[in-house]
This record gives C-alpha cells, structure tokens and sequence, in this order.
C-alpha cells in the first residue's frame, strides 16, 4: 500500500470532515428562529449570551467571520448550550452519552460480524442447500425488522416474564459495588440490547456476504483451485471467504452509519442511555445545538471508520496494495 | 437500524439487456418462476390492494368517536385483532395504516429515485469534474447516517413547509417524512445508476448519436435512459423497502402524525400506551408483521428483478 | 484473514465461556452492608440540579431532597417545621426561630444567615424586577407580600410582610449554605450547575447525576427529622418511556413509579404486589383560547388569532357545549380525574365552587348556539366567521404527555361536527411557551392552547393566570378584563368566608367568559411495590407518597420485611432471613442476590431478586446454547463437506 493511497484517502476524508461541518453551519442557520433562536436559550443569563453571541460572531457577516468563528470553535470542541439541559455545554452531555452507545454497537457489530459473516459464507457457498435455505430465510427475516420490532418480544420474555436480565437501562444505581460486580451489573444490562442489534445486523452481514460469497465462486481462479482437486472447505477458506470479505470491508464501514442511526430505536425501547435515547430527547426538547453536536459526531466517526476501511481495504487487496 | 438496498451494495457488473416484447414475457416469466419473486409479487399484491380500498374491507378510518370497542381489548369476533387504548378497531387501522405506509413510500421512492437516476446519468455521461463533484457529493451522503439527518432536518423542513401543507391529502408532518426520506436515501441509486451510464455510454450506439449531432440532453433521455430504465425499476422496488423501513422507525421514534396512523404511528402508540408491559401483543404484532413483510416482499422482489435482469447472474444460475 | 472459519468461531465460543466463568465467582463476594437502596422512576427527565433552572416535578423533587424550605409542609400540606422549627406572627412581620444546633450534610453550622442568603437572592431579583433563572421560585416571596428580611442574630429570622396571608409559608425558596455558594448573586445563581455532591440539610443530598439515566442520593447523616429506612435514594428517569418504567417496577428494578398511564394503574392495582394510588392533581388541563384584542381591539401582525370569533364570548361558550368532558375523563384518563368546571381545583375544597351557569355536553346545542351567536354554515358545511371566512382553528399542545395528545383528537372530531376544521399540532414544551408570547416577546400565533396547570396550596397561584399584567408572562389566553383584576386583588386582602365569595364570583366569570375551558381535573397515577419498604403515607390524604410538598415521605418508610420476620423468624421471604444486617432488601437487581444464591440455597428464586441468582444459570444456558449451535453448524458442514472432500 502506497504512501500516496494513504494521503489521498486521508485528504478525502479531512474533506468530507470539513464538508460536514459546513452542512452543520448551514443547518444550525436554518433551523426555525435561527440563528437567534439557539442562543435564545431562557435558561442562560443576558450577559453570558451577549458574550457567546460575540464570540459566535453573530452580529457580523455570515460568510466567512460566522462561518469561520463556528469552524473555529467546533475545532475546538466548543459546540454550544443543551437547552434542555439548561445550559450544560453540549459536549458533556454527548461525551456522557457516546460510551454507552460504542459498547452497544461495539458488541453487536462484533457478534453480528463473525456469525454474520460465517453464515452468509457458508450459505453462499452451499447454496441452495438446507442451510442456505433456513439461513437466508431467517437473515431476510431479521434484516426486514427494525430494532424496536426485534427488542419488544425480548424484553416482553427476558425481562418482564421470565426476568432473567433486567428491562432496561445500563446499570443497577446505588449501592457500593466492587469493579467485579459492576462489570457483571453491566453484562447482565448488556444482554438483550446488543442482542437485538446484533440480530438485525446478522441479517444484513449474512445477506451481503452470502451474494459476495457466489459472486466470488464463479470466479476463474476459485474454479481452477476446484478443478486441480483442492478440498472443498480449504478452497472456501483460503480462496473464497478471503476475496469474498473484501467488499464486506466497505460495506461494514459504510454500514456503520446506519447502525448507530438505527441504534437509536434499540435504545429506545431498552432506554439505552446512548446517543440514541439522547437525539430523541434532544428532538422531543428541540434542542438544537445538541442535535447538532450529536450529529457532527456521529458522522465524524463514520468517516473516519470509513477511512480506516479503506485503510484495511488496502492492505488487503493487492490490487491496491501494489 | 435503517436499511440498505441489499443489491445495491454489491456490484451489479454490465448489463446488456433490453426490454422488447419478447423478453419482457420472458423476463416476468423468469420472475414468477423464481421463489422469492412469487413470494414478493404475491405479498405485495395483497398489501396493495388493502393500500388501494381500505375502506371497502374495514369501512371507513375510526376515528376517536366513532370508536365502539373497549380500551384495550384482546381479539375478539367482532374485533379480530383487538383493540386499542382508546377502543378503535386495530383492524381497521392496521388496514388504513397500509394506505398511509404505503403512500409515504412511494412518494419518497420517487423522490429518492429521481435524484439518484437523475445525479447517476448526468455524473456518468457527462463524465470529467461534473462526474468527480457529483460523486463526492454522493459519496458525502452516503456517509452521513440517514436517521440522524433526517431527525435534524424535519423540524427545518416543517418550518419551511408550515403546519398547515397539504399534498394528495397527506398532511405536512408527514410530508416532512417523504422528503426526509428522499433527501437523505438517494445516493445509493446514484452510485449504481453511474456505473451502468458508463458501460451504456462506451457502446456504439451512443457514439453513432453524437454523430448525427444530438446534444447531451437529448442523448441522456434517448439512448441512456431507456436503457438504464430496468435497473432504475429494480432499484426503486429496494428503494421502497427502505423507505417504508425508514418512515416506520421515524414515526415510531415519535416524528409521525397522531391523526394519520401508519404503522410505526400505530406502534408507536403501542409503546406509549404501554402495550407491552400489559401484555396487548394483538396491538404490537399486527402492524409489526405488516412492516415485515412488506420490506421482506420489497426485498425479495427487488433482488428477484435484480437477478433476473442482470445477465452476469444469469449464467450462473 | 484468512484464517479457517470454524477455529475463529470455537475461540469465541471460548472467549464467551471463559468470560461466563470469569463473572460468576467474583460476583459472588458481595458486601454485607449493602447500603438499601430505594429506587423511584419518573417518566420525566431532570432538567437541572440547579433548583432555580428546573421547571419540571423532577426537578423539585431532586432539590427538596436535598435543600429544606424555610417551611416545609406536613402530611397534610400544612405548614410544618422545617429550616425553622417555630414561628410567630405579628401584624406587620413573621418572626422564624431556626433549629437549634442544626447542621448541614457537611457538618458546618446550619444558621439564620443561611436563610438570609437564599431569600436575599429572591429578595433582590424582586428589587431589580428580574427574575432568577426561570423564575419559577422567586415571585412566592413577592406574593407573600415579603418586604425586609432580617437575620439579628444565628438563630432569628424576620420578614416583614404587607399582608397577614398565610402565603409566606409557602415560599417555596430552598435554603442553600451559604458557605458554598456565597461568591454568587441572583443573577450569577442561575448560571451555576449544582454539580453534585451536594451540600444541603435535607434527609438526603444529591450525590451523583447521570444525565437521562439516574440521580443517586445518600442520607444526610446529620438531618434533623425522621430517619427513613432506605440509606440511599435513586430516582431514575424513564422519559416518554412509561412502559419501561412499569417493566422495570414489575421486575423489582424500581419500587416507586410516578406517573403511570391508566391501564397500567388498573393492571397493577389488581395485583397485591402493589398499592395503586390516584392522587388528585391540584391542577387541570385546558383549551385556553387565544383572545388576544379583547376590549383593546389591538391585532398582531402576522400573529395572533385566526380568526375574530375567537374574541367572542358567545363563540366560545357555544364550543363549551360541543365538548363531552365525561367521555375525556372516562376515555382519555381511564376514569381517574374528574370533569373540569371552574378554575379552583375541587382539591382546594375551601375554595372551590361549581359554577352558575353550567355547560353539558350536546352538539345540537352548541349548533344552535353557534347560529344565533351569527356563526353559519355555508354549502360545504364550514362554519363561517363574521368576516364571512370558513373558520380553522389550530390547536397546538406540548408532546410532554399522551393524555394532550388523544384529547386533542377528540376535540378536533367535536369541533368538526360543528363545521370547524382543526389543525393539530404537538410541539416541545419551549416552542410552545415560545409560541404562546404576545409582543414584545412574540406573536402568540396560535388559535387554541390544550395545556395544563398546577398550583400551590393556596388557590392564587392559579387564579393569577387571568391576570391582564400576565400577558406575556404567564397568560396562554391573552386574556384581559379589569372586573377580573379588581377582584383578584380583593381576595388577596381577605379570608375566610369573605376571600371565599370573592373567590365564587372569580371562577364563575372566569366560566361564563370562558377564555379557558376546562376539559379535566388530573390525576397522578403512582404505583409502588409492598414488598421491601412499608410506612408508605399519600400527602395529602388523596394526593401520592412522593413528587408531591416535600420529602416528608421519604423519611417515613420503613422495612417491610421486619415486621413480619419478626415474629416467625423463618419468614417466606428467603432474602430477608439471609441477611440480617438488614442488607437483604438492598439492590434488587445487584449481583447480592448471585452471592446468595452458593450460601442460602434455592429460596432465593422466589423472592423479587429471585431475576438476579438466576442469571449464572442463564449465562450457563446461552453459553450452552452457542456451543451446542456452533457444533451444529459445524457438524452439518462436516457432514455436507464429507459427502464431496475430505474436511480438510
């Protein structure tokens, strides 16, 4: 992998970073009674306001001192009051919110990833086989539900019928618990959430490795390593699932930005303290410059973890490798 | 979670394919004859239908007054799916739900597909910086995380709009949804439409085109359209899924309209009536099982059309 | 990458296992003296520790915990000692003694000077006419007719008060130390956070904040009342998520849950596991129409309302008929409230009176009435205005609550039925105050309002609301009438049967011009569990335990397993006998009851922690369960590979 791939992705996405907070700057100008209307907050004092307004350059042009003041200060990390927070910076109240949401999506995605991905090989590659058949079927099932519709019947049975884990939320306040039993308190949280999203997501990953698996097998060279009499498991293994995992790097990137989003309904019903259960909250409260602050950071994250896809995707195909 | 069109994620190779007569029969032929094809066509059908007259199976919407049932009530005889909190026919509203779903699909299917082809053709004829620009753009929104937009955009939308917009009906808090939806699912067509303008465009028939002296216009609407046209089709029958996907996890995250009950406005009434805790599961699985099965029927018809209509699977098969 | 699938898959298989076994032995030595831990869900959300930025239940919740009112209010929502112990009254001032030899939760003197500083701060937003922070607190003390305060000495407090209402002890000012937050004025106050921990002289101090998650207190050790049972308090936030709330209250997760919705009142009032309690609201919820110009004539550009019938008493006493408010309160609130009238809640039974002239509930009526008042209907069955216009009214209500919502579709049906189009629309709780602003402030572009209201003890500070000098400040109806004014002003100088009278006359002009009608009395619907803490007492008699005046109830419960255990001491209970350190009862749902599952046995299972000992049998299970799929997968793949290569 070149130098000058690197740089040229990294470009690309310092640009697409830059483009986004563009978009942020003309949506938070947008937004109804803006750009007053965000430092309009009733719960900040006349003269702090009158500071902040001074420091976002509101009373100046749009374009460039507004628009380099916001950039100036989102590089900075300064992003604004939560109105529903009554004047809490915004980054707090997000910084609060995105651990959680990473240790949701971070265990779903893994378990969705590695059953995902092996059961859309081996459909793939027995396809029409029984497997294949119950597989597909259950994956289409699954990746036609969203998260809400697969986390009400688990918190309907697991929880409030059979009460094994707990209904929701991620830890049992109060008390004064060892790190042993706080990590156990957190696991037992952790179960049905990350199940609902890995579920949905075993779906997706399933479908799109189970078609990138038959696209590869047709390939000559997969068809040559047959024809010489290689074991079927091993052409599978060494030839196909290697190649056929190449566009499942990108798509799992690109994917990634859905699966926040889309966390967002499993947090609901699970009351899920992440990012999700919070743009909700911000939206019900139309608290903008959390919305915002949400948003940049969401799909801050996209881009860079679309970046360190490209990243992988190079060091694995020698194409680009070369 | 929000959907991605499935095949339009996977490269969909060069297309050679026409539409005349003849393979028109044969290629609804080689549909009906796949499983999940049938499957699709039959569910969607039936969906259809109930989306087209819904009043002439459950009468017209109840609404609040005209409600007869108890608050709540399991299934019954005379209310098959039960209740609501409110003692209106779930039945009866899961049945116009369809209409309201379905509705708010289409109108964002449109949308989305007539961006994406529209961003698709120009960037892939056209070719140069304006291809470069546009699929930086496209890219761009294939980035951004679709819901999230969406819950920014609809209030600014609102506003624009004002409370009080009408389209076909379809009051403005919905309208807010269809062009969330359109705004924010576009790009996917896009990036697929391009990469078939671009094998279509180096065939000579374009060439002979530009010959005569037609302009780049005239060329885009007569030579590249017809016959990137299938492809377009098979990618609004997966668009659609997504859009009834993404409308039912907005209404239920709370940005529907009360008044005009879609099923995620229906569940999300659940969830707020507090269905599960009390055990009302006729009020969560029926319009649940609507939203299932029509994406899983958009789904399967759209990777059936999508097969069948791409010649590289073909022979495989 | 390219490694064999299968070997990928047992190492996490594993990893799983490994982990499992990894959790079950260290979750098992779990402290004897767990602290008990009392957990109560709100639907609502805490908005701000600071207890001058809170405009929620919630958030009076956190600070009366924390901070004591001068006086705070017995279980009758009588005034009751607090940080003052006695009082006197004289003609022209209340003199306070404040408890003697009383600290706060940090161990330094609670004194006079404390009391000085918290309602000086009030005393000198009056001064400057301002408010502090949302200035929800603040204007009880200006309505108590508060002059001067005085501290002469640590254990004296005076203020001089206009009038001998008994509104001064119903000032709802925290008593902050002034040792903490001495450095800030009224205006500075507002800007702070109040990050816990804490300090106050409450029975329990805010000690931690999980925004949207939880807010944790622990026991002032040196509180002066009653030593509730419970060590620690959690009130977690369940917002706009009842149904996870009530999951949670089943599972023993919560004990106390506020706010529940009315088939989940009536399914857990059955169940003998809970005490379902409907405490009148001292409040209602309203149509407020927006009569902007009445008797001024003056219009808002852009703004104000739609149409000019709005401003016509007639217009609105004939919509008063097209509303069943029977069927809202049987419909909409499951039953529990009751059918709104007049604007004194029948919970101020003192003050309270039906009106003259009533309303009821007929269509027909509201037609005729309608016609005669020169409201027809034109050929497409609109209903049209003076102007000749087809009248549409917009309602617009807060999404804080479900009960606006259904009610706001019922009363768009009615007003159809009378030929008026209603456009809907449910708006955050800001935009709507936002909204509802006449000018300066804002164009109070609305038709219709359905919010609500919740009061004091004393009935002015609902009666307030129709003040013409609330125009953009309180008032959602823009409603102005001097007669009105005169009166109110009358009832604050008077008492008993005389305050009572001007009172009668307030609420039946208030009805016959019906700016506001009302559609219904509210209930609270609060639901806690019997089995782990008992004492429980409504404040007042027909209100709830808690998230009512003050955190009397808090320091009253007791342990509910003690009573019964004492006598047969192999109660039923497994938990409680475990454990007599009076831990058992601690944390639910915390690993105590995997601790307990090794030593004492199987009983454990019955109990509500029963949820917590099953899990290592349950992690057991899916541990198997991955296993026994994953060898299937993999047996089925041996078994296909095998019928065409070898496996390998």
């Amino acid at each position: 992998m070149s130098a000058h791939y690197i740089l040229r992705k990294l470009v690309q996405a310092i640009l697409t970073i830059v483009a986004i907070v563009a978009l942020n700057f003309v949506l938070f100008r947008m937004m109804p009674g803006s750009p007053e209307r965000a430092t309009k907050n009733p719960h900040l004092t006349p003269e702090f306001i009158a500071a902040e307004r001074a420091k976002w350059g509101l009373d100046k042009p749009l374009f460039p001192d507004q628009l380099v003041a916001f950039a100036i200060s989102t590089a900075q990390g300064d992003l604004g009051y939560s109105i529903k927070y009554r004047g809490q910076p915004v980054v707090e109240v997000v910084a609060d919110a995105a651990g959680p949401t990473v240790l949701l999506i971070g265990i779903g995605e893994a378990i969705a990833i590695v059953v995902g991905l092996w059961l859309g090989a081996r459909s793939g590659w027995r396809r029409g086989g029984v497997m294949d058949r119950i597989g597909n079927s259950l994956s289409l099932i699954f990746y036609s539900m969203p998260y809400f519709v697969i986390g009400m019947p688990l918190i309907i049975i697991f929880a409030a019928g059979l009460g094994w884990f707990p209904t929701s939320g991620m830890t049992t306040p109060g008390g004064d618990k060892g790190p042993a039993e706080a990590l156990f308190d957190l696991g037992r949280h952790l179960v049905l959430p990350v199940t609902a999203v890995a579920l949905g997501l075993i779906g997706a990953y399933s479908i799109l490795m189970r078609s990138s698996i038959v696209e590869t097998r047709s390939e000559d060279y997969i068809t040559t390593a047959r024809a010489k009499g290689l074991p079927d498991a091993l052409v599978l293994r060494s030839h196909a699932f290697p190649n056929a995992l190449l566009p499942m790097v990108t798509l799992i990137a690109i994917n990634l930005g859905y699966v926040v989003a889309g966390a967002i309904t499993a947090e609901i019903v699970f009351n899920w303290p992440g990012l999700g259960l919070l743009t909700v909250q911000a939206l019900d409260a139309r608290d903008y410059p959390l919305l915002q602050a949400i948003f940049l950071l969401i799909a801050v994250s996209v881009v860079f973890a679309n970046f360190a896809a490209d990243i992988v995707y190079g060091y694995l195909d020698p194409r680009v490798r070369a | 979670m929000s959907l991605q069109p499935i095949a339009g994620t996977t490269d969909l190779g060069v297309g050679r394919w026409t539409t005349t007569g003849r393979r028109a029969r044969t290629f609804v032929g080689r549909l009906l004859g796949r499983t999940d094809g049938l499957v699709g066509v039959v569910i969607l059908a039936f969906f259809t239908v109930i989306a087209l007259f819904p009043s002439v199976f459950v009468g017209p919407l109840e609404g609040v007054l005209s409600a007869t049932g108890q608050p709540l009530d399991s299934p019954s005889l005379a209310y098959p799916f039960g209740t609501d909190e409110l003692g209106r026919d779930l039945l009866n509203l899961t049945v116009h739900g369809a209409r309201i779903s379905m509705v708010i699909g289409l109108l964002a299917t449109i949308i989305t597909v007539v961006i994406g082809s529209t961003v698709g053709i120009v960037a892939g004829y056209v070719g140069g910086v304006v291809d470069n620009v546009l699929m930086r753009i496209t890219d761009f929104f294939l980035v951004l995380p679709t819901i999230v937009l969406a819950l920014i955009l609809a209030p600014i939308i609102l506003d624009v709009i004002g409370a009080q917009a009408e389209l076909f009906g379809i009051r403005s808090t919905l309208l807010v949804i269809v062009i969330v939806i359109g705004l924010t699912s576009w790009a996917t067509t896009a990036r697929v439409i391009r990469s078939q303008v671009l094998s279509v465009k180096e065939r000579m028939f374009v060439d002979r085109a530009r010959v005569i002296g037609s302009g780049g216009g005239q060329i885009m609407r007569r030579h590249i359209l017809p016959n990137v046209v299938n492809l377009i089709v098979a990618q609004s029958v997966l668009t659609f899924a997504t859009a009834v996907f993404t409308e039912t996890t907005l209404a239920f995250i709370g940005l529907g309209d009360p008044a005009a009950p879609s099923w995620g406005q229906i569940l999300n009434n659940a969830q707020s009536a507090g269905a599960p805790g009390l055990g009302a599961w006729w009020y969560i699985v029926p319009p649940a099982a609507a939203v299932v099965l029509v994406v899983l029927a958009f789904t399967l018809l759209g990777n059936a059309l999508d097969d069948v209509l791409n010649p590289k699977m073909l022979g495989r098969r | 990458m390219s490694q064999p699938t299968r070997t990928r898959l047992v190492r996490l298989a594993g990893a799983i296992a490994l982990g499992a076994s990894l959790l079950l032995p260290t979750a098992a030595p779990a402290g004897a003296a767990d602290p008990v831990v009392l957990t109560v869900g709100t639907t609502q959300d805490l908005d701000a520790s600071n207890p001058f930025n809170t405009a929620l239940v919630s958030g009076y919740e956190v600070f009366q915990l924390t901070y004591n009112l001068l006086v705070e209010f017995d279980k009758d929502a009588h005034p009751a000692p607090g940080f003052a112990d006695s009082w006197e009254r004289s003609p022209d001032k209340v003199t306070f003694h404040i408890r003697d030899g009383m600290t706060f939760s940090d161990g330094s003197a609670a004194t006079s000077k404390d009391v000085c500083f918290s309602w000086g701060l009030a005393m000198d937003a009056i001064k400057h006419d301002a408010n502090i922070g949302y200035g929800y607190l603040d204007p009880g003390v200006k309505d108590a007719g508060v002059t001067k305060i005085e501290c002469p000495d640590p254990s004296t407090f005076v203020a001089y008060t206009t009038d001998q209402s008994d509104r001064i002890f119903q000032v709802y000012v925290p008593i902050l130390p002034q040792h903490v937050w001495s450095k800030f004025d009224y205006k500075s106050i507002a800007d702070q956070k109040f990050d816990p921990p804490l300090v106050g002289s409450g029975p329990y101090t805010l000690q931690e904040w999980k925004t949207g998650q939880y807010a944790r207190f622990v026991r002032n050790p040196s509180y002066w009342g009653n030593k509730g049972f419970a060590d620690e308090v959690v009130i977690r936030f369940f917002p706009d998520q009842t149904d996870v709330m009530v999951q949670a209250l089943k599972s023993g997760e919560v004990d106390y849950a506020h706010d529940v919705n009315p088939d989940q009142f009536k399914a857990l009032g059955a169940d003998p596991t809970y005490t379902a309690v409907a405490g009148k609201a001292n409040g209602w919820s309203q149509l407020a129409f927006n009569t902007y110009g009445t008797g001024t004539g003056k219009t808002i550009k852009d703004g104000g309302p739609s149409t000019k019938a709005l401003l016509d008493p007639a217009f609105r006493d004939a919509l008063g008929y097209a509303v069943d408010r029977q069927a809202l309160v049987d419909r909409v609130l499951g039953g529990y409230g009751d059918v709104g009238t007049t604007m004194v809640p029948p919970v101020l039974s003192d003050w309270h009176v039906e009106p003259d002239r009533p309303r009821h509930f007929d269509i027909e009526l509201a037609k005729q009435k309608l016609d005669a008042a020169g409201y027809k209907l034109d050929a497409n069955g609109k209903r049209l205005d003076k102007e000749g216009k087809p009248i549409t009214l917009r309602l617009d209500h807060p999404n804080t609550n479900d009960s606006y919502a259904k009610s706001a579709q019922f009363v768009k049906e009615w007003y159809g039925q009378l030929g008026i189009d209603v456009v809907v629309q449910s708006l955050d709780s800001d935009t709507l105050s936002n909204l509802i602003l006449p000018p300066p402030d804002g164009k109070a572009d609305y038709d219709i309002e359905l919010w609500g209201w919740s009061g004091n003890p004393d009935p002015n500070g609902l009666t307030i609301v129709f003040r013409c000098d609330q125009i953009d400040n309180l008032s959602d109806s823009q409603y102005c009438n001097p007669d009105y004014d005169k009166l109110y002003d009358q009832n604050t100088q008077e008492a008993g049967a005389q305050r009572h009278d001007t009172l009668a006359k307030m609420q039946n002009l208030i009805y016959d011009e019906a700016p506001y009608d009302i559609l219904y009395y509210d209930s609270n619907l609060d639901v806690y569990r019997n089995d782990r803490f008992a004492g429980w007492q409504n404040m007042p008699a027909n209100g709830t335990p808690f998230f009512t005046y003050g955190p009397l109830d808090y320091t009253l419960l007791t342990d509910a397993t003690a009573a019964p255990s004492a006598t047969p001491p192999p109660s039923a209970d497994a938990g409680a006998s475990a454990s007599p350190v009076a831990g058992s009862p601690a944390a639910p749902t915390t690993a105590s009851g995997a601790s307990a599952a090794p030593t004492t046995a199987p009983s454990g299972g019955e109990s509500t922690t029963g949820s917590s000992s099953n899990t290592p049998l349950l992690l057991g299970v899916v541990v198997l369960a991955v296993i026994v799929i994953v060898a299937g997968f993999v047996w089925t793949r041996r078994r296909r590979a095998g019928g065409v290569d070898d496996d390998e």
